[in-house]
């Protein structure tokens, strides 16, 4: 016997026996020191060096320009981004709270893994993990921000967003899908007023633009929009779906239905200037549309999102979260009535500060309702529902059905972050007397379905929807022995009471997950149709006469029993798991609705 | 039958034109009943109304002792819990970028086909040492026994990397290093040190290393593939459960009609597959295709396997099914597995079928879980591939049927499943945010053969997290059987992860 035979006898694993000793010392030496690795509001804060003249303020803006640098000459893709989801995806609380609690619940071993993603700028400069986002630096909550993707320079392949940032100044290059040609002519066009130098007077803009082809093609995408854990768990798939797709072999992009004119469907692009630079248009050219329209929806201060410097520079967030907008403060009908002795935060005393707040708040609310309207656009492609389709109406009980299509072919439905996207049909049937006698899709008191991770259902105060038809796909973690069940979070504290994220020791691109945690998919492939079906006993029914149907196809977030599973490290702003829930259950939309009255003999 | 908006199409817009006209034509035609249709629209809101008003009322019955609920979340909000946080928690040795750490991520290189490359490395493992004292109901064996499994991990970009593995304290899962204390006839130190490779594979994408073949991300290079010596786990461990030298290839998120998912892997091996016995057979290859889809309610595995070996051992077909699912508060797993020797049964495979039945659930109001899980072996199943140290194919129905993989310590209950059937049923207790777990499970078989191999065992599981890196556990078992005397067993063991 030869203890180390394995090697003598395969070329292949010698090889790859070299390449093992060779590669760690080649990391060694591409290892990059970030400029100020350790830099960040809190601390910067905790200086008091976070005014103006702040060292470490400047040298931010020497290495990542924010968005409202940007929006000075693109201030429509500003607009487009700054009530995107990607403008919101360091601000939610309930991402917030979610990493934080799965980091815990791993032992501190999740890492950065998801909040990289969600601030690239604040990972690249070593913020804290968990905090709130009032302490984060500014650039830090811009989330998915301007340089995310136009200071990328390379085309990094599937790497669930551990991208590589170019840092450097405003005045150094950006990258572009369609090169630098126009940014030439506008420096080289004096009425422009542009500089490209540090120090000079007139207006600082990027000294040229890198074509970066990748940018409007679905790679670009996929280098985000594909989770890979590092121990094998496929947590999103949205473009290996996309590259299944009839829609990537007709060569539609992801960029032709999600940036162009009409959200979830290729209808072309917009036309116009790039940028507009001190009120001159350059010349038109194909514009994206970078709203990004998607199922997600801002439950936080509209003083703080969407992102608006004007509000920035009015309060602090901190503040902002004191202004009760919902009371009316800043109208006239609030204000008038107000009395003499009313008490209000020190920020907010001014009556005139209170209007001007309060205009801000309806500027922030309409672009809020824009995003909503391209929102629902968007799930209304994405989903088609049929009629009700009677199978049978007696006294012995009453059967129905509906089907419900994938609207698009690019991708299944839900995607993405399956396991938490809500997609349901509620479903409420009345007798001849007009007494509900059957519901499904119903919400709970904390606005879940009633499915088995309803806290109601889970403590027996209210009995599981046994014909809830639900696209939501589900984490299924492997039980200490025998088989799976399902978990809202997919941390597997059965088969170890350490659960630990490391790479997997197992070729997990073959099993296409670890042993212990899986998704079940439930959501319908591209242009495909799932039936969902109702079925009243004869106990349900109430004698002859027309029974009104009711059906909805209703769209969420995120389930409201996610929202209690993350709840134990806390909401940033200062939110109670209620406050989270109740504005997670107030952005439900309604994609469809059907109504019949079936009559029974 | 759908709705549809999908302004744009010329289809679309055509048939917009044609319901425009119609709508004028009916319009001008029925203006007299318009008063009707206005009444109809009423109607139709009326209905809505009816529905709501229907609905309110049934709520405002029900409601009210539900909102007063535990189960109502609380309005007071819970500040940030930062100083709760774990610190990070990465491997112990790393080089390059660190693992999932925070910090600039470097830009790597281009290695000429277009995929940027980003090497790190990183070591990570787990320690195990246990006092144990088991007695089988023939002998009984003391000891201290220890185990370390040892990776180093060569990240190339996310989809691509190079695992090495050592277990360098134990030799083939059969010498462990430690002390036996007793009985007398192995009284002593052991040692198993040895520089074994026991894992080292390569893993990828063809098109993530080839991007510039597939610029338009068509996705026809979107094949995985894994090459080199690599543990391979299929039906829960009980169709394979080896590490094995092969190659792998694999297709995943394909998107048939009905399909919310389907993998699809071919894999061969042509080294160190070990089989019925347990033993390495040096001639065996193995061809398998695994199957896994998200189909319906339910996700489908269907295997495939066939083993070529020399004469001796037999070369022999193996296949599984299995549906997993959950039907309200039920989790529920059957398997279908069968082995079949084309040459006869010999040491290394025997031909039969299993059948097993995994339900779970959750009792209300805790996080607990209780387990029953059900076999029938007929005739005398075996595995395609089976490791030395990892139990028989019925490993993973209950704790009682389990070896511990460290040491002698054997399982309370056979886990080979001729010709019998039996059960575990369980409860697995959580608290301290699932710090700690208890598992008491009680388990049994019978033969079916009258060859009196019946037993009977409970068994105790306790386990605890000590801080972020340790696991303290303890189990204990008592059995039954028909053919020996009773058995037990008690173990402690730390285990270190890292």
């Amino acid at each position: 016997m030869s203890r180390l035979g394995i090697a003598k006898r395969n070329p292949i694993v010698s090889l790859l026996s070299i390449l093992l000793v060779v590669l760690p010392i080649w990391a060694c030496a591409n290892q990059e020191t970030p400029m100020n690795p350790d830099l960040s509001a809190s601390q910067a804060k905790s200086e008091g060096l976070e005014d103006q003249e702040d060292p470490h303020a400047s040298l931010m803006k020497e290495r990542f320009p924010s968005a409202s640098t940007c929006r000075a000459c693109h201030p429509n893709h500003y607009r487009q981004w700054s009530s995107s989801a990607h403008a919101y995806a360091q601000l939610s609380p309930v991402f917030n709270a979610m990493q934080g609690t799965i980091n815990k619940k791993m032992h501190g071993t999740l890492g950065d893994f998801c909040i990289r993603c969600h601030t690239p700028v604040g990972m690249t400069i070593k913020e804290p993990l968990f905090t709130s986002n009032i302490n984060r630096h500014p650039l830090s909550v811009e989330g998915i921000t301007c340089i995310a993707c136009h200071r990328m320079n390379k085309e990094v392949g599937k790497v669930s967003g551990r991208r590589p940032l170019v840092q450097a100044s405003i005045l150094e290059p950006v990258y572009g899908p369609s090169g630098g040609s126009e940014v030439k002519k506008v420096i080289a066009d004096g009425d422009f007023g542009v500089v490209t130098e540090s120090g000079k007077p007139g207006r600082a803009i990027h000294r040229d633009a890198h074509q970066m082809t990748q940018l409007s093609q679905p790679g670009f995408c996929g280098s985000c929009h594909d989770v890979n854990l590092p121990n094998g768990f496929r947590l999103e798939e949205a473009f290996s779906e996309f590259k299944a797709s009839p829609a990537a072999r007709r060569g539609e992009t992801c960029q032709d239905c999600h940036m162009g004119k009409e959200p979830g469907i290729s209808s072309g692009y917009d036309f116009g200037p790039a940028a507009i630079v001190g009120g001159k248009k350059t010349r038109d050219r194909k514009l994206t549309n970078h709203t990004f329209s998607g199922p997600d929806y801002s439950i936080v201060h509209p003083g703080i999102f969407p992102h608006n410097p004007v509000a920035q520079e009015m309060a602090s967030m901190a503040e902002w979260l004191q202004f009760d907008h919902k009371a009316g403060w800043g109208t006239d009908e609030f204000e008038d009535a107000v009395s003499d002795d009313a008490t209000f935060p020190e920020k907010w005393e001014s009556a005139d500060d209170r209007y001007e707040a309060r205009e801000i708040i309806d500027e922030q609310l309409l672009l809020l309702e824009e995003v909503n309207q391209r929102r629902l656009a968007l799930l209304k492609r994405g989903y088609l529902l049929s009629e009700i389709l009677v199978d049978r109406k007696n006294q012995t009980g009453l059967a129905f059905h509906l089907e419900i299509k994938n609207g698009t072919d690019g991708h299944n439905v839900p995607t993405g972050f399956t396991a938490e996207r809500l997609v349901f049909l509620e479903v409420t049937v009345l007798d001849p007397q007009g007494n509900v006698v059957f519901r499904s899709g119903d919400l709970d008191p904390n606005g879940d379905v009633r499915d088995a991770h309803s806290i109601y259902v889970h403590n027996g105060e209210l009995p599981v929807d046994e014909q809830l038809f639900s696209l939501q796909s589900k984490f299924i973690t492997l039980n200490v022995r025998g088989g799976e069940r399902e978990q809202v979070l997919a941390v597997n504290e059965s088969v170890d009471s350490l659960p630990f994220l490391r790479t997997s020791t197992m070729p997990t691109t073959l099993t296409g997950r670890p042993l212990s945690a899986r998704i079940h998919k439930r959501s319908i492939e591209p242009g495909g149709v799932k039936q969902a079906h109702y079925k009243l006993t004869s106990d349900q029914m109430r004698g002859p006469g027309d029974y009104t149907v009711r059906v909805r196809l209703k769209s969420a977030m995120v389930p409201v029993n996610l929202v209690a599973a993350v709840a134990g490290v806390g909401f940033d702003y200062g939110l109670s798991p209620r406050a989270v829930a109740d504005r997670v259950v107030e952005g439900h939309v309604l994609l469809w609705e059907r109504n019949t009255k079936i009559h029974v003999q | 039958m759908y709705n549809s908006l999908h302004p744009g199409s010329p289809h679309e817009e055509a048939l917009l034109w044609q319901r425009f006209a119609l709508a004028v034509v009916i319009f001008f035609s029925f203006m007299p009943l318009l008063s009707s249709q206005e009444e109809g629209k009423q109607d139709t809101e009326n209905r809505q109304q009816e529905i709501d008003d229907a609905i309110d009322q049934l709520q405002d019955s029900s409601k009210v002792h539900l909102l007063d609920s535990k189960s109502r979340l609380s309005d007071v909000a819970i500040p940030l819990q930062i100083s709760s946080m774990p610190e990070a928690n990465g491997p112990i040795i790393g080089l390059g970028d660190p693992f999932l750490g925070s910090g600039a991520i470097s830009e790597g290189f281009d290695i000429g086909t277009g995929a940027i490359w980003n090497p790190s490395f990183y070591v990570f493992g787990t320690f195990r040492s246990a006092i144990q004292g088991y007695d089988n109901g023939q002998d009984f064996i003391t000891e201290w026994a220890n185990r370390l499994d040892l990776f180093g991990n060569v990240q190339l970009t996310q989809t691509e990397r190079i695992l090495i593995g050592f277990r360098p304290i134990d030799f083939r899962g059969q010498q462990f290093s430690g002390y036996a204390i007793g009985p007398d006839s192995i009284d002593g130190w052991e040692q198993g040190f040895n520089g074994r490779l026991t894992t080292l594979f390569f893993e990828g994408d063809f098109g993530e290393i080839f991007p510039n073949l597939d610029t338009d991300d068509s996705g026809i290079l979107d094949f995985g593939f894994a090459l080199g010596r690599q543990p391979l786990v299929i039906q829960n461990g009980i169709l394979i459960d080896d590490t094995v030298d092969g190659f792998g290839l694999v297709r995943n998120t394909l998107l048939p009609s009905g399909f919310a998912n389907l993998r699809l892997t071919f894999f061969y091996a042509w080294n160190n597959i070990h089989r019925a016995n347990r033993a390495a057979d040096s001639g065996a290859e193995l061809y398998a295709l695994f199957t896994e889809a998200d189909f319906g309610e339910s996700s489908i595995d269907v295997d495939l396997v066939y083993v070529s070996a020399p004469a001796d051992s037999g070369d022999a077909f193996y296949f599984a099914v299995s549906a997993t699912q959950r039907l309200g508060h039920f989790n529920s797993t059957f398997r279908f597995l069968g082995s079949v020797p084309l040459e006869g049964d010999t040491p290394f495979t025997q031909g039969g079928f299993l059948l097993l039945a995994e339900i779970s659930w959750t009792p209300t109001g805790t996080d607990d879980l209780y387990y029953i899980n059900g076999f029938l072996g007929i005739d005398e199943y075996s595995s395609a591939a089976r490791a030395p140290d990892v139990g028989g194919p019925l490993a993973r129905t209950g704790i009682l049927y389990t070896a511990q993989g460290l040491g002698r310590f054997g399982s309370a209950l056979d886990s080979e499943p001729a010709e019998s059937v039996g059960l575990s049923a369980g409860r697995q207790f959580f608290w301290d945010e699932f710090r700690s777990q208890i598992i008491v499970e009680i388990g049994g078989r019978i033969d079916t053969d009258g060859s009196n191999r019946g037993a009977a065992a409970i068994g105790l599981r306790y386990q605890r997290a000590l801080g972020e890196n340790l696991i303290l556990q303890t189990d204990f078992h008592a059995a039954l059987q028909e053919r020996r005397e009773p058995g037990y067993g008690i173990r402690m063991e730390l285990t270190i992860k890292f």
